[in-house]
C-alpha cells in the first residue's frame, strides 16, 4: 500500500478540509502533528504541557481520515526545526508522498505535473493508485523547451493512465516558465500532484515550489518523493 | 502519571516527578506518545560550550589574573584546563548514558540520589546565576569602552547601569523569542574565533621576537607558586561552560558522539586560546600594568600590537563574547530550573510555557531577577569565584557519582562513550575539583556554603519524600 504522510501544525489549529480524506482514502496516511519550539524551550517541557491536548487533536483527525474509508495513523513529534522532523517521519514511515493540506471540498479532477526530478512513472502509478476506481479525471500537464520529446513522453504517461479507465486529458506548455505555467493550469481543478524537487539555489531563496504552489492555488498539493526505500528501487 | 514502584514520592504540594519510559535513538527520543526531535549539531554544541567560555577568559580576565600571578597567570589557565579536562571526560560518558536536558544535576540525582541531586541541582540555578552576572559585568565594561572608542567617555561610572539594561533586555528577549540566536551564536563563535586567530597569530609572532621590537621579559612568577593557585581558582569560571553543553543535551544529535566530541573540544579549544592570550598580553605589558588596565586589559593589548585596528577588533569582540556568554547562560539556567522542577524539587509552575512565545517565562524570570541583582553588587570576582564554586562542587559530585555507577553498574547504565583512564580520571576529578576550591577567597567559600545549606533545607522542607535515584524518565 501506499504512504501519504500529512504534517500538520497540530497546536497551532491546522487542520485538513473535508475533501482531503476523501481524497486519500485509498491510501494509507500517516497524521503527522508537529510542534515547532523555539529554543530557549526544551521539548520535552512542551511534551509534559501540551502532549495531551496534541494527542487529542490528531485522534480525531485519524478518525475523519478512517470515517473516509482510509487507514490512519498518527505521529507527534516536539521539535526545533520543521523541516528535519518532516524529512525524519517521511522516512521513517516510508512515505511515498505528503500533503500541503490547502482548502478543498469533493476532488472531481486533478492537475497531475510531469515536470520534474520524479520518475514520470512513479508520479503515474501514484495517481492510478490514488484514484482507484473512483471518478476522478486528470489533466496531465508538462512544462518542456524540447517540443517532440516532451510529446512522446506525454503520450506514454496518458496511455498509462487511461489503460486503468481514468479520464486524462494531455496539456503540453512549451518555452513557458514551468512554475507559470503550472499555476495558470490550476484552475478548474480540486487538488495538485506533483514530483518533489532537488534542493535548488532557487528553492533556497524563494522557498519549495510545492509551498509556493500549494499557498497560490488553495488547494490541496500532493508531492511524491522520490524512491528512497532500497527494497523497492528494483 | 508515572510509575511508582521503585522511585517517585511526593513534594510537600502532592507533585511527583514525571518520570516515564523513553527510547533514544540518535536523532530523536520516543516516549509513548511522542517524540522529540534531536536538532542540535556538533557545530551547534561546540558554539555553546565555547560561546558560554570564550567570553570570561579571554576577554575579562586576562588583566586580572596576570595582576595576580604575573606571566604565570598562563599556568593558572593550564591548571584550570587540566581540571576542567579531568571532569569534562567523566561528564561526557555520563551524558552519553543519560542524554537529557539537565545535565549535571541529572547524573547526579539519578547516580547518587536525591540529596546530593537537589543541593546540585539547585546549586546549579545560583551558579549560573552568579555565572550570568559576572559575564555582564564584563560586558558592561566592554560596552563603556566601546563608548570610549567611539570618543563618548563616559567613565566606569556606567558599567552597572548598562550591564543591568542589557542583562533585563536579554531576558526579555529570551521570553519573547529569538528566532535565529542559534544561527547567530554559531556565527558570533566563528568571528569571534577569526578575531582572535589574526590576534594571536601576530602578537605570538611578536612576542617571541620574530617581529617587532623585542621585549624584555618580566620574571616568570613573580609572586611565587601560591597566587598561581589562586588565580587558578579565580578564573575557573571560563572553563564553566562545557557543563552547559550538558544541559541540552537531550536536544543533541547523534549523543553518543557529539556530546563527548562537544565538551572534551571545548575545553581543548578554549584552553589552548586562554593560554596563548595569557603569553600574548603578558608579553605586551608587565602584570602590574595589566592589572592597572583592569577588565578590559586586552583593548591595550590589542592597542600595542596592531594599533587603533587591534583596540578597535578586541573592544568590539569583547562586546560580541560577554554577550554571547550571558545570553547562553541564561539559556541553561532555564534548563536547569525546568530540570528540578520536572522532578518536583521545585513548583511545578516554574517550567510553565506560555502561549503567547512558547517560552518558559516563569524559569526565565527566575533565572533574569537574581541575575540583576547580582549585578548590582559590580563585584567581578567575588561572582566569579562563587559561581565556579557551586560548579565545582558539581564537577567534583560528577566524578563521584562516576565512580559509584561504574562500580556497579546499573541495568540501564549503557554509555557510547567510556572515559579512559578509569578510575584515575574521576578520582583525580573529583580531588581537583574539592582542591580547587580551597583556594578561593574566605569570602567567596562562604557565601557557597550558605547556598549550598539553604538548598539542602529546602529539599529538607519541600522535597524529602521525592526519590530519584536510578530513576530514569
Amino acid at each position: 500500500m501506499t504512504r501519504v504522510l500529512v504534517p500538520l501544525a497540530i497546536l497551532e489549529g491546522e487542520s485538513v478540509s473535508t475533501g482531503l480524506p476523501t481524497l486519500l482514502a485509498t491510501m494509507d496516511v500517516t497524521v503527522l502533528g508537529y510542534h515547532v519550539l523555539p529554543e530557549q524551550t526544551p521539548p520535552d517541557q512542551a511534551r509534559l504541557q501540551y502532549e495531551d491536548r496534541a494527542t487529542e487533536a490528531l485522534v480525531d483527525l485519524e478518525a475523519a481520515f478512517d470515517a473516509a474509508g482510509g487507514s490512519a495513523d498518527h505521529r507527534l513529534v516536539f521539535t526545533h526545526d520543521r523541516d528535519r522532523t518532516v524529512e525524519r517521519i517521511a522516512d521513517d514511515t516510508a512515505a511515498d508522498a505528503y500533503a500541503i493540506t490547502g482548502t478543498t471540498g469533493p476532488v472531481d479532477r486533478l492537475l497531475v505535473t510531469l515536470t520534474g526530478d520524479v520518475a514520470v512513472d512513479r508520479l503515474t502509478s501514484f495517481v492510478t493508485e490514488l484514484i482507484g476506481d473512483r471518478e476522478i479525471g486528470v489533466t496531465l500537464l508538462l512544462a518542456t523547451d524540447d517540443e517532440p520529446r516532451g510529446r512522446t513522453v506525454l503520450e506514454r504517461a496518458v496511455a498509462s493512465l487511461a489503460e486503468h479507465g481514468i479520464d486524462v486529458e494531455p496539456e503540453l506548455a512549451v518555452d513557458e516558465p514551468p512554475l507559470e505555467a503550472l499555476l495558470a493550469a490550476a484552475a478548474g481543478h480540486d487538488a495538485i500532484v506533483m514530483g518533489e524537487q532537488a534542493p535548488s539555489l532557487r528553492s533556497f531563496l524563494l522557498g519549495e515550489d510545492a509551498e509556493r504552489i500549494a499557498a497560490e492555488s488553495v488547494g490541496p498539493v500532493l508531492v511524491v518523493r522520490e524512491h528512497r526505500n532500497e527494497t523497492e528501487a528494483e | 502519571m508515572s510509575d511508582q514502584s521503585s522511585v517517585g514520592g511526593a513534594n510537600i504540594e502532592g507533585d511527583t516527578p514525571q518520570i516515564e519510559p523513553t527510547v533514544e535513538t540518535d536523532e530523536a527520543t520516543i516516549t509513548d506518545d511522542a517524540e522529540l526531535e534531536r536538532t542540535l549539531g556538533l557545530t551547534g554544541g561546540l558554539a555553546i560550550g565555547i560561546g558560554t567560555m570564550i567570553g570570561a577568559g579571554i576577554f575579562v580576565f586576562p588583566g586580572l589574573a596576570a595582576g595576580r600571578a604575573g606571566p604565570a597567570a598562563a599556568g593558572s589557565f593550564a591548571i584550570g584546563a587540566l581540571v576542567a579536562l579531568l571532569v569534562a571526560l567523566p561528564a561526557s560518558e555520563l551524558a552519553t548514558a543519560m542524554p537529557k536536558s539537565g545535565g549535571g544535576y541529572y547524573y547526579i540525582s539519578r547516580g547518587l540520589g536525591t540529596l546530593p541531586g537537589a543541593v546540585v541541582g539547585l546549586s546549579l540555578w545560583f551558579g549560573l546565576v552568579f555565572a550570568t552576572a559576572f559575564y555582564l559585568v564584563g560586558f558592561g565594561y566592554y560596552a563603556v569602552d566601546t563608548l570610549a572608542e567611539l570618543g563618548i567617555a563616559v567613565g566606569d561610572d556606567l558599567v552597572i547601569p548598562l550591564a543591568l539594561l542589557f542583562g533585563a533586555g536579554f531576558t526579555v528577549l529570551n521570553i519573547t523569542g529569538t528566532e535565529n540566536a542559534a544561527k547567530l551564536q554559531n556565527g558570533i563563535v566563528a568571528l569571534l574565533l577569526s578575531i582572535l586567530a589574526v590576534f594571536l597569530g601576530y602578537g605570538g609572532l611578536d612576542a617571541v621576537g620574530l617581529i617587532g621590537d623585542p621585549s624584555t621579559p618580566e620574571q616568570f612568577a613573580p609572586f611565587g607558586a601560591m597566587p598561581v593557585l589562586t588565580t587558578a581558582a579565580l578564573v575557573f569560571t571560563s572553563y564553566l561552560g562545557f557543563a552547559q553543553v550538558a544541559t541540552v543535551a537531550g536536544e543533541m544529535k547523534d549523543p553518543g558522539r557529539n556530546l563527548p566530541l562537544a565538551m572534551v573540544g571545548s575545553v581543548l579549544i578554549v584552553g589552548v586560546l586562554y593560554v596563548a592570550t595569557i603569553f600574548v598580553a603578558t608579553s605586551a605589558f608587565g602584570g602590574d600594568r595589566l592589572a592597572e588596565l583592569g577588565e578590559t586589559a586586552m583593548v591595550e593589548v590589542g592597542r600595542h600590537y596592531l594599533g587603533a585596528a587591534g583596540a578597535v577588533a578586541i573592544v568590539f569582540g569583547g562586546l560580541l563574547a560577554t554577550m554571547s556568554s550571558a545570553n547562553a547562560s541564561v539559556l541553561s539556567t532555564s534548563r536547569a530550573i525546568y530540570a528540578v522542577s520536572k522532578d518536583a524539587l521545585l513548583p511545578r509552575r516554574a517550567s510553565h510555557i506560555n502561549l503567547r512565545y512558547g517560552t518558559p517565562h516563569i524559569a526565565l524570570g527566575m533565572a533574569g531577577g537574581p541575575i540583576l541583582a547580582l549585578v548590582a553588587t559590580g563585584r567581578v570576582e567575588l561572582l566569579a569565584e562563587v559561581a565556579s564554586f557551586l560548579h565545582l562542587v558539581m564537577y567534583g559530585l560528577i566524578c563521584v557519582a562516576l565512580l559509584v555507577l561504574r562500580r556497579d553498574e546499573p541495568e540501564w547504565y549503557d554509555p557510547d562513550f567510556r572515559a579512559p583512564g578509569y578510575p584515575v580520571v574521576p578520582i583525580l576529578g573529583a580531588l581537583a575539583s574539592f582542591a580547587l576550591i580551597g583556594f578561593m577567597q574566605r569570602t567567596s567559600q562562604l557565601i557557597g556554603i550558605a547556598i549550598m545549606i539553604a538548598t539542602t533545607g529546602w529539599y529538607a522542607y519541600y522535597a524529602r519524600d521525592v526519590t530519584l535515584k536510578g530513576a530514569l524518565q
